[in-house]
């Protein structure tokens, strides 16, 4: 028997019955002065790509700030994830991300290792078509090819236990043909009673095992190179280092103002510079033309976000693909994103521990409170810590699909952050260097019902 | 012929299908502590040697319920599972909480456990991962004596140089006997199911060491020389799970696709039992030594060693087990075999050795579907086989 059905009438193009978005005014401001930041970081990499045409020494690294340390070596650095972020923020991940597929990574591989393994095939795949160590003219185009080959790798990677192996396996794509130097980071996992942050006996004892491993970093850069170390030029990076990280601080905490001058979003277009850029009077311009400008806003009374009704924090990592669109859409909602793990808990975020007589145990210390080499304890420290200081309504936690390191307290630091200040919160999903992970509908209908949920608790204080 | 099942099979399977219960009923029984470990690398002689009983966690067959407001849906089985059995109150048992491995996701579910219960004692002594720098034995005896201090301020009972020799000795020997069913598994002097296998070796990482020892022993006693198995079945080395076990449906559904699993180096397998704690010389060093044995003996893709490649040692394995072939059972959302498997594959397949992924969950098992691709995959390696 067939079923008999009526002809449609009814058109099935539904759209018309669709609710339509109107064009929504842009209600962020975001900071001028970052523009410098992108135009040093395009700078940057394009003088990377030439590295081996002027003859120099290529290190790959992934996780830490080790350049300071090859910057005093007369080195070029590539960092991994900065090459992953930058291609995802320049919406250029695919090439890369395709060739990590076709080697056989699997999507749900942490994205910036993939991306970057990607990379590693494209770039090996130019060596191995004898083009003197530099990806050939026929994938020019594509900046994912662009990467020199590395002299030698270096791995210190805090937190994760991912970030070793992606460099073993690096090491693996280019045929274990280039000397590999790991230095290992143990996480401050507070296993003691005095434990906290920048306190207790394991904080005091760890870094000084660092700092014997750095030293036998720069022994092997030294072997590689061929050439003695320049600790003057060392302490010298740290000294502009130190000078920039401490004008960063302190223009941040200028955002504790309400309605806020600069948002999360700024300070994550200045993570290039504080996290990879060369040390020098340059990097200190900028953050002083960028803590300019935020004090000038006060003066005039400029507020990043229109109409400022919310003051959220972030947690998780950055999504590249969407820093614009996120900046917009929060804005769009009245929400400030003042603050976040990922930019006030990262890169030199603690100057005062630099010393210039001796840098290493400075850079020690700093790479061990990576935000993601800490145990819950210190975690929740540290993000109720800002929340105070930033007067923080919510917390947008960004539930990054493929870094398992940035999302393990997650959902506990929610639960603490409502029980000890009455903090709201709401995840919503996404990625560091995959847009295929981000849902709109789940950021779209968690904000909501976060700031409603802030709007009742604030009637309910009223009353 | 001796059935090894009938001589205390039953009491092992049953610590292995309910580990928490054989802690209960232990605890009761001696009015000691339980302290629970985390695989991959934990030396349970030490704490074997302040009279606990050292466990390590396993994942439970329970659907996850509470642990899925605590951990994302995107990590591992193993991980979901020990964050849920904390959160449901299944590892009140424990008395303590000792790690050594640094395990991204593992560490998640460490600090749920510290979360959910926190007047128990939990202490990190987080082992190098990197094997083969010149600080690396070093920094591994350090934690070795961290985790010393901490388990015997947990029992109150001090470890001496003597008694964790004994318990070194205790350990090894139960190593040797699994060690001597994997032996004659792999040269057909017994059949024995890769199911039965994950019994004997995950009970082991559950029961008193001495008491699966004796059940061991009284296993292998006149066990008798089996007749070989048939020469159609196509011989297989199973290969992956770094942490938890495979569940036994899937390896007996494996095996009924005409397929003799001849080998592994699944956690709860080869790799387990696959290197001994020196006996000679300083019994705490010698714990250390084990651990950088160990990834020489069988190389974990968790491990960074230049000198070392578990792709070679997996191939070296597949020679001396005659194995045709190898599926790789990889658990979802495992980081170390996501990165690791390409190179795996590629040395496989310079090779022409077939190599078969399966991903695993924590919750069901696509049977027919699995089922169709290892018939596939054997009648693949069939026909290799006949052409050759």
């Amino acid at each position: 028997m067939t079923l008999e059905l009526p002809p449609t009438r009814q058109s099935l193009d539904l759209s018309a019955t669709k609710f339509i978005t109107p064009e929504k005014p842009d209600k962020s401001n975001r900071l001028a002065s970052t523009k410098a930041g992108g135009k040093m970081v395009a700078q940057y990499w394009e003088n990377i790509f030439t590295a081996k045409e002027r003859g120099k020494h290529v290190v790959w690294y992934n996780g830490t700030a080790l350049n300071p340390i090859f910057q005093a070596a007369g080195l070029e650095w590539c960092h991994g994830e900065a090459f992953s972020a930058r291609l995802a923020a320049m919406h250029l991940e695919g090439p890369a991300q395709a060739a990590g597929e076709e080697y056989g990574y699997i999507g749900e591989l942490c994205s910036y290792a993939r991306t970057h393994l990607g990379c590693a095939v494209m770039t090996q795949k130019g060596i191995t078509e004898k083009q003197s160590g530099i990806v050939g003219m026929v994938d020019q185009d594509e900046l994912a090819a662009k990467l020199p080959s590395p002299d030698f790798f270096v791995n210190a990677y805090a937190g994760c236990s991912t970030g070793q192996q992606w460099d073993a396996m690096t090491y693996r794509v280019f045929g274990k043909e280039f000397p590999l130097f790991n230095v290992s980071l143990p996480m401050i996992w507070g296993n003691k009673k005095d434990s906290g942050y920048l306190r207790g006996s394991e904080w005091e004892k760890t870094p000084l095992y660092v700092e014997e491993q750095l030293k036998k970093l720069i022994e092997f850069i030294e072997y590689q190179t061929k050439t003695p170390f320049d600790w003057d030029a060392l302490s010298e990076n740290m000294y502009y280092i130190k000078k920039a990280s401490e004008l960063r601080l302190e223009a941040m905490a200028l955002c504790a103002a309400a309605p806020t001058p600069a948002t999360y979003w700024d300070w994550v277009a200045s993570i290039a510079p504080i996290n990879f850029l060369p040390a020098n009077q340059l990097l200190v311009d900028y953050f002083q033309g960028v803590k300019d400008e935020i004090e000038q806003r006060i003066r005039d009374n400029v507020s990043a976000v229109a109409n400022e009704r919310y003051r959220v924090y972030f947690d998780g990592i950055m999504n590249w693909n969407k820093l614009g669109f996120l900046t917009r859409k929060f804005a769009e909602y009245d929400v400030a994103v003042v603050a976040g793990r990922y930019t006030h808990d990262s890169f030199w975020q603690e100057p005062d521990l630099i010393d210039l007589d001796r840098p290493l145990l400075g850079m020690a210390q700093h790479y061990l409170i990576c935000p993601i080499n800490h145990g819950l304890k210190i975690m929740e420290e540290l993000l109720l810590k800002r929340c105070d200081e930033y007067g923080i309504d919510g917390i947008a936690f960004h539930s990054t699909r493929t870094c398992r390191a940035m999302t393990n307290p997650q959902h506990i630091l929610a639960r603490t952050a409502e029980r000890d200040r009455g903090i709201k919160s709401f995840f919503f999903e996404g990625d560091v260097a995959d847009a295929s992970f981000y849902k709109d509908e789940s950021l779209e209908s968690g904000l909501v019902a976060m700031l409603e949920s802030i709007d009742q608790q604030r009637s309910k204080a009223r009353v | 012929m001796t059935d090894f099942r009938l001589r205390g099979f039953s009491r092992l399977q049953a610590a292995a299908q309910d580990p928490i219960g054989y802690a209960r009923s232990w605890k009761a029984r001696t009015g000691r502590p339980v302290i629970g470990s985390f695989p991959m690398n934990f030396p349970s002689e030490l704490v074997h040697a302040t009279g606990a009983l050292p466990l390590i966690v396993q994942e439970s067959r329970t659907p996850i319920t509470e642990g899925r407001s605590l951990l994302p849906e995107f990590y591992c089985s193993y991980t979901r599972s020990v964050a849920d059995q904390a959160a449901v109150g299944e590892l009140d048992v424990f008395d303590a909480f000792v790690l050594a491995d640094h395990c991204v996701q593992l560490l998640g579910a460490a600090d749920v456990i510290r979360w959910a219960k926190p007047e128990t004692p939990m202490h990190f002594a987080q082992f190098i991962s990197s094997m083969d720098d010149p600080w690396s034995g070093a920094q591994v005896r350090d934690k070795v004596d961290a985790l010393r201090v901490e388990v015997e301020e947990i029992v109150g009972v001090t470890v001496t140089p003597e008694v964790l020799g004994a318990s070194i000795r205790l350990f090894n020997s139960n190593r040797r006997l699994l060690r001597e069913f994997y032996d004659r598994r792999k040269s057909g002097a017994l059949r024995i199911s890769a199911g039965e296998l994950q019994v004997l070796v995950k009970s082991s990482m559950v029961m008193d060491i001495e008491e699966h020892t004796s059940i061991l022993n009284d296993m292998l006693d006149g066990l008798d020389v089996d007749s070989a198995a048939p020469a159609s079945l196509v011989r297989l080395h199973l290969s992956g799970h770094f942490c938890a076990p495979p569940r036994v449906e899937l390896l007996d559904l494996i095996e009924e696709c005409g397929v003799l699993v001849v080998n592994d180096d699944l956690y709860h397998g080869t790799r387990y039992i696959s290197t001994d704690v020196p006996e000679t010389g300083d019994p705490f060093d010698a714990l250390a030594t084990w651990y950088l044995d160990r990834n020489v003996s069988a190389p974990c893709g968790t491990r960074v060693q230049r000198n070392v490649d578990w792709d070679s040692y997996l191939v070296a394995s597949l020679e001396d087990s005659r194995a045709d072939g190898v599926i790789t059972l990889m658990a979802k959302f495992c980081e170390p075999l996501m990165l690791y498997y390409p190179e795996l594959r590629r040395v496989l397949d310079d090779r022409g050795i077939p190599v078969l992924l399966i991903e695993t969950e924590h919750e069901g098992l696509a049977a027919e579907s699995v089922r169709t691709r290892v018939e596939t995959f054997v009648e693949r390696i069939s026909r290799k086989k006949v052409a050759a």
